[in-house]
């Protein structure tokens, strides 16, 4: 499905708020790296998709009214095996049922389990004045307590993404602490660039929040996204 | 000097000036724009009040009774006339073909009354109709010092200024007209610009840009109406010379629905820093933090390096005005190894010290040579990139009474040395308890293009800021 299907789709639906899986392929569609996320609604479905991915593998509930996934046991992580993820989709439904009965579930999402490395945060959001604004910050407690994040406006110019990033405050994390190797910078500008262009190409998107990208010495890869669109 | 075909060019160069509906017993806006008059240019009034006639030509300024009847053609206007008479007045202006004309009068949208917001809506459609420039209403329209056309019977006349401000606030722009003089900086231009109902911001910042007379460009702003458009203005703006952006007001603040992380961390405040730095401008939260930015622009050298070798005369002040430069990211490091060998044979380290911070005043006991050499040898060491010296009043003051010919000695010296010098120089002077000595001695230093700043917080803090913008060649 392209993203104008996928908008045409939600929309339809009454809905702005796509699904992580909508959200992940629409943005692997534009060329930000995201980790492979499908969509499955049986055990077998989610086993057999996590043999084509690779173990490990995650699993996150797929649901439009469910706030925060891994609150009511919405998301297992680290699956080894074919039977480890079959019994891991029966346990999410059973769990989501039980601590929100009004969860309307599509099914589960079996994702890429990204190797380690940094959290940050990718987003956008559109001023009532300025229109689409991009956001960088670390992700975790810098993010959430400290407020650490870095804007500007969306599309960004030559050597923005860069000027964002070296902003945070937090910037020295990404040259590695305490033995951790440095991350690959280029790609969170990379991944800031490309989230941008997306953007900027997409003006039905409200808000966007790619959280978090994990930034590693390898690249860096969006494990979680989400997706609002503007009021039809 | 002007923006030749510029459709402000007028307005903001005139020749003719008409004020439309000035009262007595103060003729406020007559006696303004006086300086204008006695510069050579025509000043005219305009007022159908019979009563008012006899005192506007008490101060030798020709009345006339319709803004039509001026045999010149009017370049600006100043209208003070009552609202509901704006459009008539309004009518007369077009027909006329005056260059652009400021509208002190107020009482319209920003009333929020039904009357006020249509009177507006009224002389909006006349105006963008007609193609006709209009300042404000509501606003204290332009300051145009080289030619004497002011909104204040206070703010200077000067030949000098450099320094152009665009305010949406009347006081705003009296006040850091006022302010910028006391430094002794000048003003090339300045517009209030109120209710903008057809010029706004990016017009008046346009103009600046294109303005050979203004080297620097300083707003205060709270709103903006045409975001983009602001944005292209401020990044031309900004790529051609400093701009300096005071933002007043936190604009619906906290008060958005949101359903993403990235809308919630998106405060209106943090998303206008991000704008402004993207756009290359210089942001400030203050009338004196943007006064501090100005004067480092205009009269620093500009250094992109961290490293500041600070000068004090006592202990506490060498303590202080490292901490000070430390919190706002500059380094204080050492000196080369020559500098310190140099230093060595003849700086006094009882009761003083050289390290850097230079704890200094027992050494230089007021002899120019000693200070002309320290200033040397740091303007000389690799590894500064600015200099910042501190004398406060607290000592100075009584001195300086006693013996004024030291004043002029030690500007002599540091003037000589900033000419000399390829760094930036600041100068810190706290008034202590000497606030209206202090502001005299003050311009002295300013004509002689010495930035002297009231705190070491806030000279760091403009260094900060303005440094790597800094115009001095």
């Amino acid at each position: 499905m392209t993203f104008a299907e996928t908008i045409d789709r939600a929309r339809g639906e009454n809905r702005t708020l796509l699904s992580e899986v909508e959200a992940k392929a629409a943005l692997a569609e534009a060329g930000v790296p995201v980790t492979a996320t499908t969509l499955a609604q049986t055990r077998e479905e989610a086993a057999a998709q996590a043999e084509g991915i690779g173990y490990p593998v995650a699993l996150k509930v797929v649901s439009g009214n469910v706030a925060h996934k891994s609150d009511v046991g919405g998301v297992v992580l680290g699956l080894e095996s074919h039977e480890e993820v079959a019994d891991g989709y029966d346990e999410i439904i059973r769990s989501v049922q039980a601590a929100q009965p009004s969860a309307i579930i599509e099914g589960v999402s079996v994702q890429e389990m990204a190797a380690p490395g940094v959290e940050v945060i990718v987003g956008v959001t559109t001023d009532p004045q300025f229109g689409p604004v991009m956001m960088f910050g670390l992700g975790g407690i810098m993010v959430e307590v400290l407020g650490d994040v870095a804007f500007r406006l969306a599309p960004l110019g030559e050597g923005d993404a860069r000027d964002m990033i070296d902003e945070i405050q937090g910037r020295q994390v990404l040259d590695g602490v305490r033995g951790q190797p440095p991350v690959d910078v280029g790609a969170v500008e990379a991944v800031l660039d490309g989230v941008s262009r997306f953007a900027a190409e997409h003006p039905e998107i409200a808000e966007l929040d790619l959280n978090p990208v994990i930034a590693s010495p390898e690249g860096a890869i969006a494990v979680d996204a989400r997706i609002v669109l503007a009021e039809a | 000097m002007s923006v030749p075909g510029h459709p402000l060019d007028r307005m903001f160069n005139p020749k003719t000036v008409a004020i439309i509906g000035d009262k007595g017993p103060n003729y406020m806006w007559l006696r303004n724009n006086q300086p204008f008059k006695d510069r050579g240019g025509n000043l005219y009034s305009v007022q159908i009040d019979e009563k008012e006639i006899p005192g506007i030509e008490e101060l030798g300024i020709e009345n006339f009774r319709a803004l039509t009847d001026i045999p010149e053609p009017v370049d600006y206007a100043l209208v003070a006339v009552p609202r509901h008479v704006s459009p008539y007045v309004m009518k007369d202006l077009i027909e006329a073909k005056v260059g652009g004309a400021a509208f002190f009068t107020s009482g319209f949208a920003e009333t929020g009354e039904e009357l006020g917001v249509s009177l507006q809506a009224q002389l909006t459609e006349m105006a963008r109709e007609a193609n006709f420039n209009v300042v404000g209403p509501n606003c204290m329209g332009l300051y145009l010092p080289r030619v004497g056309v002011r909104f204040n019977p206070d703010v200077p006349v000067a030949e000098d200024g450099r320094v152009g401000f665009v305010s949406q606030s009347g006081t705003h722009s009296i006040m850091f007209s006022l302010v910028m003089g006391a430094n002794g900086m000048h003003l090339s231009r300045c517009a209030s610009f109120g209710n903008a109902i057809v010029l706004d911001i990016s017009d008046y910042l346009e103009y600046l840009t294109e303005d050979p007379e203004t080297e620097v460009i300083a707003m205060y702003v709270e709103g903006v109406k045409d975001g983009p458009r602001f944005v292209r203005a401020l990044r031309e703006a900004a790529a051609r010379k400093p701009v300096v952006v005071w933002k007043g007001g936190q604009t619906d603040a906290g008060a958005r629905a949101t359903m993403s992380h990235t809308g919630s961390l998106a405060s209106p405040h943090a998303v206008w820093q991000g704008i402004m730095r993207q756009c290359g401008a210089i942001s400030t939260d203050s009338l004196d933090e943007t006064v501090d930015a100005v004067k480092v622009l205009l009269d620093a050298k500009a250094a992109t390096g961290k490293r500041m070798a600070l000068m004090a005369m006592t202990g506490g002040q060498s303590v202080s005005i490292t901490d000070a430069f430390v919190g706002e990211g500059f380094e204080v490091g050492r000196l080369s190894e020559g500098s310190y060998e140099e230093l060595s044979s003849f700086f006094n380290i009882i009761g003083g010290s050289f390290q850097n911070p230079l704890d200094m005043a027992g050494t230089v006991q007021g002899k120019r040579e000693t200070l002309e050499r320290i200033l040397g040898i740091l303007d000389a060491d690799e590894s500064v990139d600015a200099l910042v010296m501190e004398q406060s009043a607290m000592f100075g003051a009584r001195q300086w009474k006693d013996h004024p010919e030291r004043i002029d000695d030690l500007i002599d010296t540091l003037a000589g040395h900033i000419e000399r010098s390829a760094k930036p120089f600041l100068m810190v002077m706290h008034p202590a308890h000497e606030e209206a000595f202090v502001a005299e001695v003050r311009l002295k230093f300013a004509e002689r293009r010495i930035p002297v700043f009231a705190s070491f917080e806030r000279a760091a803090a403009a260094a900060a800021r303005a440094l790597p913008r800094a115009t001095r060649a």
